[in-house]
């Protein structure tokens, strides 16, 4: 079994062979005509003819480039000889044409037939260029015949022109004898159906583009509508010359101009098309020159109908209808501009028009409130079609970071980016996931649309932050005034009871030790329940910071509390695990919430329940009372305390309707 | 009788013994945390222990479980536990195995019923701090059987948790023993306690009564 390995061949040599070709085309025709300077019947002036070949040489030098940047792409010698068959033609013209002057080069009757059709092969470079543009030659079935049938219809027509007889006439003589002479219905038919196979060819041609267009990739499309760029402007040179002669500039001048721009524009459009087609946004170009080449006809159109009006009806001056025409041409010029170019622009460009009504659309939502501005992130990716893509915002003091939707810190990485400004002042950033030309601009035009949401969502950023600032540290405060509560109950409670306990020992000791007919064992009994009294008192301030009753756990402390309500409570207790502080709280939410709604409610039934939902303990006080609480009601402690907690204490109390008392808060609190 | 003291203050411990050596017991041990407290037990084999609940190493319940431990290796000694708050949760388990008590700290300030109640456990009866009782005893619900009861069945009866006997709490409410025995009866009867005699065996009954309408009962 032999391996083959596959290996680099050598570069295609075709498309190179075929430029060489052409170059020495080129050449050739400099030296014909460095030669004919001299010979020739018609002088030829040098100062033209290298004028001439000045113009010819861009498109070859272009075309020399692609193949050397894209060796096994058709279209590299396809533009040399878009240059190259004009000098082809001028060579076999001149030569043909030195039968007529005094020193005939050899062969030059034969050539001199042949030249009088031969201006069909002007446009050889052109037709293969738009036959192999821009990946190759059309292998689908019926259009592999075109090239053949082209070259076909020219060779026709070549012959069918260079054996008329009229052709040969030169100054009424004529000079050639190979003429062949027809009856006249037929000479017609023949020459009319050399004509029309020509001009059959040219909308096969165009015919095959469009075929072309259709089986083509993104890329493809877009380079061939590169050279529908340049092709449109063809006619439009083409008009503009015809305009210029009109208005009486010499048809050598109006012509030449216009074969420089084409054998200019055309070639350096099609490289940018292979090599850089993604150099310029080419849509957008097409959008604007149709929209300029249509305000234009319009405004002429508008021109010429003015003047003709007030030609017929004020039959005044043609004066007056000029600078009437002109003034309502002026005024009518700018909004049919901007009408016809968002039209135009809508339909050529359709992917920006479509984007940018939908960046509108969604500002319209947030700006109705049906949509959060949070959404612009997934708005744009889906608009741009950009997964990737991030916005980051700067928020105001912050200098060194950038945070995402969500406030979190992000570091920009990315195709590309876009900076958002307000005046001077940075918003953010717009992150790239996919770049190119033509996206960057379209991110760029979207996101000035969006200009509302995302300054909307920087503000939102700023301002969560700021309120959970806010929330941590009041919790925090609390907390620590709440824990140094709690010490204090310990410390009071344990070290100063013990200490009034031993004193009244001591005072019990001195009583029995005087005995009891002294007059001061009555006092001395007094003494001793007040200090029991203060031992009360003592216990019931650190019931108040921290009910003894929770040392048999927050169920049962509950269950003891509300046996004491004159009104019967349902009490439901889930069994949460809470820290000391978390027991406590919840016990005097329910306490506080019972005495409130015994206090204010004049309810008839009243319920408390502690659950847990999700990591949180969810703590209810209900009643069906009058409604109507306000948290001025004896609550503003409560939800301190809750606050404490880093929790919410929440009040729902229609007038009434009764009133429920919430409070939320984390376990491990 | 002879006691060992287990209490970590100090000044506290001296006040007991003082308080002990003049109502004319002796003190045999007085340690300050619950290891030197099995030691002294088992050096000097007292008639009765008083531990504070609060003691090192970890100042929670320490003295609790050195009471249950005293219970596994010395299951007649008879133990009284001083607390600084109000717990029902040791209090009413123990107190049912007899020869127990479970008193306030203040307690001490009411010298006669402090020895008082010693000495009942020490003779093996029982002692529950007034003010656990009063806890206990207060309704859990609206229809709690203990609201039917007339004042001075409720008085009774939380002299009777406290673990008196008949004669003291005739003392004590200025009646005849006689008249207890009737309240006794009645009282009984209408918690639906099945009598079964004997003081001690009341105590346990009242106690379990008290415990399973208790708050701190694991069943409810």
């Amino acid at each position: 079994m032999s391996v083959s390995v596959p290996h680099a061949g050598p570069p295609p040599r075709t498309p190179v062979v075929v430029a060489t070709l052409a170059v020495a085309t080129v050449a050739a025709a400099t030296v014909v005509g460095l030669l004919l300077a001299s010979s020739a019947a018609r002088p030829l002036d040098p100062f033209e003819w290298a004028l001439t070949t000045a113009v010819l040489l861009p498109s070859v030098v272009i075309g020399c480039l692609v193949t050397r940047r894209v060796p096994d792409s058709p279209v590299g010698p396809a533009l040399c000889w878009v240059g190259a068959a004009p000098a082809a033609v001028a060579v076999v013209e001149a030569w043909g044409e030195t039968l007529i002057g005094r020193h005939p080069w050899p062969g030059a009757e034969a050539v001199f037939v042949v030249k009088q059709g031969f201006w069909v092969w002007n446009l050889a470079g052109f037709v293969a260029l738009c036959l192999v543009f821009p990946d190759g030659p059309l292998r689908v079935r019926p259009w592999r015949r075109l090239p053949l049938l082209a070259v076909g219809a020219a060779l026709l027509l070549n012959a069918a022109v260079s054996l008329d007889p009229s052709s040969h006439l030169v100054d009424g003589v004529a000079r050639a004898g190979h003429a062949i002479h027809l009856p006249a219905a037929l000479r017609v038919t023949e020459l009319v159906g050399a004509f029309g196979a020509i001009l059959a060819v040219l909308a096969a041609i165009s015919a095959s583009l469009v075929v072309r267009y259709r089986r083509s990739g993104d890329v493809a499309r877009l380079q061939l509508r590169w050279l529908l760029l340049s092709a449109g402007a063809v006619p439009a040179l083409l008009a503009l010359g015809w305009a210029a002669e009109l208005w009486g500039a010499p048809a050598g001048v109006v012509y030449s101009a216009f074969m420089a721009v084409v054998l200019i524009a055309i070639p350096l459009s099609v490289a940018v098309a292979i090599l850089r087609h993604d150099l310029y946004d080419v849509d957008r170009l097409l959008g604007a020159s149709l929209a300029w080449m249509l305000t234009s006809l319009v405004a002429a159109a508008l021109f010429a109908f003015t003047v003709y009006v007030v030609g017929e009806i004020a039959s005044a001056s043609s004066r007056v209808g000029v600078t009437g025409a002109a003034f309502v041409t002026a005024l009518a010029l700018l909004p049919l501009h901007r009408i016809l170019h968002e039209r135009v622009g809508g339909l050529v460009d359709r992917e920006r028009t479509a984007i940018l009504g939908r960046v509108d659309a969604f500002v319209a939502r947030v700006r109705d409130g049906e949509a959060g501005p949070e959404e612009m992130v997934a708005e744009l990716r889906a608009a741009l079609a950009d997964p990737g893509l991030q916005l980051l915002l700067r928020l105001p003091g912050t200098q060194q970071h950038y945070v995402d939707a969500d406030g979190r810190p992000v570091v920009p990485s990315g195709a590309d980016r876009i900076e958002l400004r307000s005046g001077e002042v940075e918003l953010g950033l717009l992150v790239l996931g996919l770049s190119s030309t033509r996206r960057l601009r379209l991110a760029r035009t979207a996101v000035s649309r969006a200009r509302l949401p995302i300054e909307v969502m920087r503000l939102q950023i700023e301002l969560r932050r700021a309120l959970e600032e806010v929330s941590s540290s009041r919790a925090r405060l609390v907390a620590a005034t709440t824990a140094e509560r709690l010490r204090l109950e310990r410390d009071l409670h344990d070290g100063a009871q013990r200490q009034i306990v031993v004193v009244g020992m001591r005072l019990r000791s001195l009583q029995a030790r005087l005995g009891p007919d002294v007059a001061a064992h009555a006092e001395l009994d007094f003494a001793v329940s007040e200090l029991e009294a203060t031992v009360a008192e003592l216990r019931r301030l650190a019931h108040g910071i921290r009910p003894s009753q929770l040392e048999d756990g927050l169920a049962a402390a509950l269950r003891t509390f509300v046996a004491g309500s004159p009104i019967p409570v349902e009490l439901s207790v889930a069994d949460v695990a809470l820290s000391d502080l978390g027991s406590t709280t919840a016990y005097f939410v329910v306490a506080e919430g019972v005495t409130n709604a015994l206090k204010h409610a004049a309810a008839t039934r009243l319920s408390a329940s502690v659950e847990q939902d999700e990591g949180r303990v969810v703590v209810a006080v209900r009643d069906d009372g009058v409604g109507g609480a306000k948290p001025a009601f004896g609550l503003t402690s409560l939800s301190d305390r809750v606050a404490a907690v880093g929790g919410e204490l929440s009040v729902s109390s229609p007038p009434g309707g009764g009133t429920a008392i919430v409070a939320e808060f984390a376990c491990e609190s | 009788m002879r006691v060992v003291i287990a209490e970590d203050g100090a000044l506290f411990r001296e006040g007991l013994i003082r308080l002990l050596r003049e109502a004319g017991h002796e003190v045999v041990g007085a340690v300050g945390d619950a290891d030197a407290l099995l030691q002294a037990v088992a050096d000097s084999s007292p008639d009765l222990v008083v531990i504070d609940i609060r003691m090192p190493p970890t100042m929670t319940d320490d003295g609790v479980r050195a009471a249950r431990e005293l219970r596994v290796r010395h299951p007649a000694l008879p133990i009284v536990l001083l607390s600084q708050h109000i717990e029902t949760r040791h209090s009413v388990e123990l107190v049912t195995s007899g020869g127990f008590g479970y008193l306030l700290k203040d307690r001490v300030l009411r010298v006669r019923d402090f020895v008082d109640a010693l000495e009942r456990v020490a003779a093996g009866g029982s002692a529950l701090d007034p003010e656990v009782v009063r806890r206990l005893l207060a309704p859990t619900r609206h229809d709690d059987p203990v609201s039917s009861l007339t004042e001075r069945e409720h008085e009774v009866l939380a002299l009777v948790a406290e673990g008196h006997t008949n004669a003291s709490i005739a003392a004590a409410l200025v009646v005849s023993e006689r008249t207890v025995e009737t309240h006794m009866h009645s009282i009984f009867q209408k918690l639906r306690i099945p009598d079964a005699g004997g003081r001690h065996r009341r105590v346990v009954a009242v106690l379990a009564y008290m415990r399973s309408r208790s708050p701190a009962s694991p069943d409810e």
